[in-house]
């Protein structure tokens, strides 16, 4: 579903912040991106959001090149791919309605169907009876579970996570986690940036370790598959 | 404590990306619908904003109608000033003073080559005892009149030149010369001349009114890119959450070119209040000063029409001032 093939990123300052790194996740695969900060866990997640492109390697996606992919093209490539902020990335002038409704009333949904599916969507992450709550009410954990809802609404195959517990405590960081395995179980593949060791630690996923810009373990083996 | 997830539904499970693609096709019917669903949110939520920030805009609109009322008013003027002008281009002639001691035969035939010169539309003959009639009717020096011994008073053709503009000033010229080349013809006197200068005027005031408009135009043009480029700095984030979230360039302009749209058009309105309010306050005092010169003259107005156009055009120059704005600085906001 995704695959890296000695990808290198250098950015106009002269920091090389991914060196030939080659990986594949398979569809329905959930795995965690780790590795210290300035790693480039965020570049590498930031060329699959076409947020970057690379200066050399190839990434496909679902076997098609998105080198290739031109500028025109990006918003209805991130139409298919969900995408989890650290920082949630939330609109604080609407609802928590409005901001999980953005991805459909973006893709063209009809009203009707998109009042059910961002209603499906609030279910799953516990927090349908705040639909009209504005986001900057809600708790840290809250804001990040609108978030997430905001990223499945679409259904999409593949779930990008930027460090999604950074700033939750352990507790609220364990349910995050395992929203996102219940994703995993229904077929979307998952691939999480965070440095929380601990927690993935307890998890049974394989687990990518970034060094320097440098995959230094690609975790394949200890891929539960 | 969760739940069930039921975004994913169970049947999709762990099947290719191929089939997640038709899972987001879109009937078309339901883009359309949503894309002019889109629109209309765009529009109410563009009014809300405006209507959010109350002083900001209406010092906005006030600027952009001022800049409008302006040069339409002006150009207003022109057009009574030339309707007004054209009004007396009929009164333009040529006076044609017949040399004395000229016999009636004389006086007959200068007529006839008068009349024979192709410049010439109408001639109007006064007999020197109809012009001494008609000075001592209207100077009232009559009594006066009457202690002279013989008429001072030469006989005088009226000559009404057929005239395509008051501007043609080398035709009249023409015209001038033929005239005084004849025989019996003592002295002319042109009263075109103040024409010219009136019509020669009113060209340099079009031609000014020209440059103050667009010089106008493009002060509106900036006032309302500046109005969008700080419209789009400040939602800045959400431009930025719009376009992660996958968001099309349309899309993301269309909110600002609605402000500017609706700027445009609020401002073509303002300008059309204030127009038709000054027309109306002007048109008395014209009415009362016509009415002293014993003139029909009426000062026209805008119109329907030309009020529909100053709203289109309103309208136009907000549009192409917020694309324009849209352009240079919605580009720089890229998700980073």
């Amino acid at each position: 579903m995704i695959r890296f093939d000695n990808i290198s990123k250098r950015y106009p300052s002269g920091l090389e912040a991914l060196k030939r790194v080659s990986f594949e996740l398979e569809a329905g695969e959930m795995a965690f991106l780790t590795g210290p900060s300035g790693a480039g866990k965020s570049t590498l997640l930031k060329l699959l959001m076409l947020m970057e492109r690379p200066s050399s390697g190839t990434l496909l996606i679902n076997g098609k090149n998105l080198n290739r992919l031109s500028r025109s093209l990006i918003p209805s490539y991130r139409r298919q791919i969900g995408v989890v902020f650290q920082n949630h990335q939330l609109l604080s002038d609407r609802t928590v309605f409005e901001n999980v409704a953005l991805p459909l009333q973006i893709s063209g949904y009809p009203p009707s169907e998109t009042g059910r599916r961002v209603r499906a969507a609030l279910d799953g992450v516990g927090l349908l009876g705040k639909e009209t709550h504005n986001p900057l009410t809600l708790s840290g954990g809250e804001q990040q579970r609108v978030g997430i809802a905001r990223a499945v609404v679409h259904k999409p195959k593949i779930l990008l996570a930027d460090e999604p517990t950074g700033n939750l405590d352990p507790a609220l960081s364990a349910e995050i986690m395992a929203l996102f395995r219940r994703f995993q179980s229904v077929g979307v593949t998952v691939l999480i940036a965070t440095h929380d060791i601990n927690l993935i630690n307890s998890l049974d996923h394989r687990i990518m370790h970034l060094e320097d810009g440098m995959l230094t373990d690609d975790g394949a083996h200890s891929n539960g598959q | 404590m969760m739940g069930r997830i039921p975004m994913v539904s169970n049947q999709n499970t762990r099947e290719p990306m191929a089939r997640g693609a038709s899972d987001h096709k879109i009937r078309l019917v339901d883009r359309w619908r949503s894309y002019r669903a889109h629109h209309r949110a765009t529009l109410t939520a563009t009014l809300k904003k405006m209507l959010g920030e109350p002083i900001q805009t209406l010092l906005t609109v006030v600027v952009i109608a001022i800049a409008l009322a302006l040069p339409s008013a002006m150009f207003l003027a022109l057009h009574n000033m030339q309707s007004l002008s054209s009004g007396f281009e009929s009164s333009a002639q040529i006076t044609v003073f017949v040399k004395k001691n000229t016999d009636s035969q004389g006086i007959t035939q200068l007529g006839r080559e008068l009349k024979a010169l192709p410049e010439v539309a109408v001639t109007n003959y006064i007999s020197s005892e109809q012009a001494l009639e008609e000075f001592k009717a209207l100077s009232g020096f009559g009594s006066a009149l009457q202690y002279l011994d013989d008429n001072p008073l030469p006989a005088v053709f009226l000559v009404q030149p057929v005239m395509s503009s008051a501007a043609d000033i080398s035709q009249a010229q023409q015209l001038v010369q033929a005239i005084g080349a004849l025989a019996a013809v003592d002295d002319i006197q042109v009263d075109m001349l103040w024409m010219q200068r009136l019509a020669t005027i009113t060209d340099v005031s079009k031609k000014l009114v020209l440059a103050l408009g667009v010089a106008l135009i493009i002060g509106v043009l900036l006032v309302i890119g500046n109005t969008i480029r700080l419209a789009i700095q400040s939602r800045r984030e959400e431009i930025i959450v719009v376009k992660l979230v996958g968001a099309t360039d349309a899309y993301v302009r269309r909110p600002f070119l609605y402000t500017g749209l609706l700027l445009g058009l609020f401002g073509a309105i303002m300008a059309s209040i204030l127009l038709l309010a000054s027309f109306y306050w002007v048109g008395q005092s014209i009415a009362v000063l016509a009415n002293l010169y014993q003139s029909q003259f009426q000062l026209a107005g805008p119109g329907f029409l030309g009020i529909l156009g100053l709203w289109g055009a309103g309208s136009l120059i907000g549009l192409i001032g917020a694309w324009v704005a849209v352009m240079q600085h919605l580009r720089a906001i890229e998700p980073k």
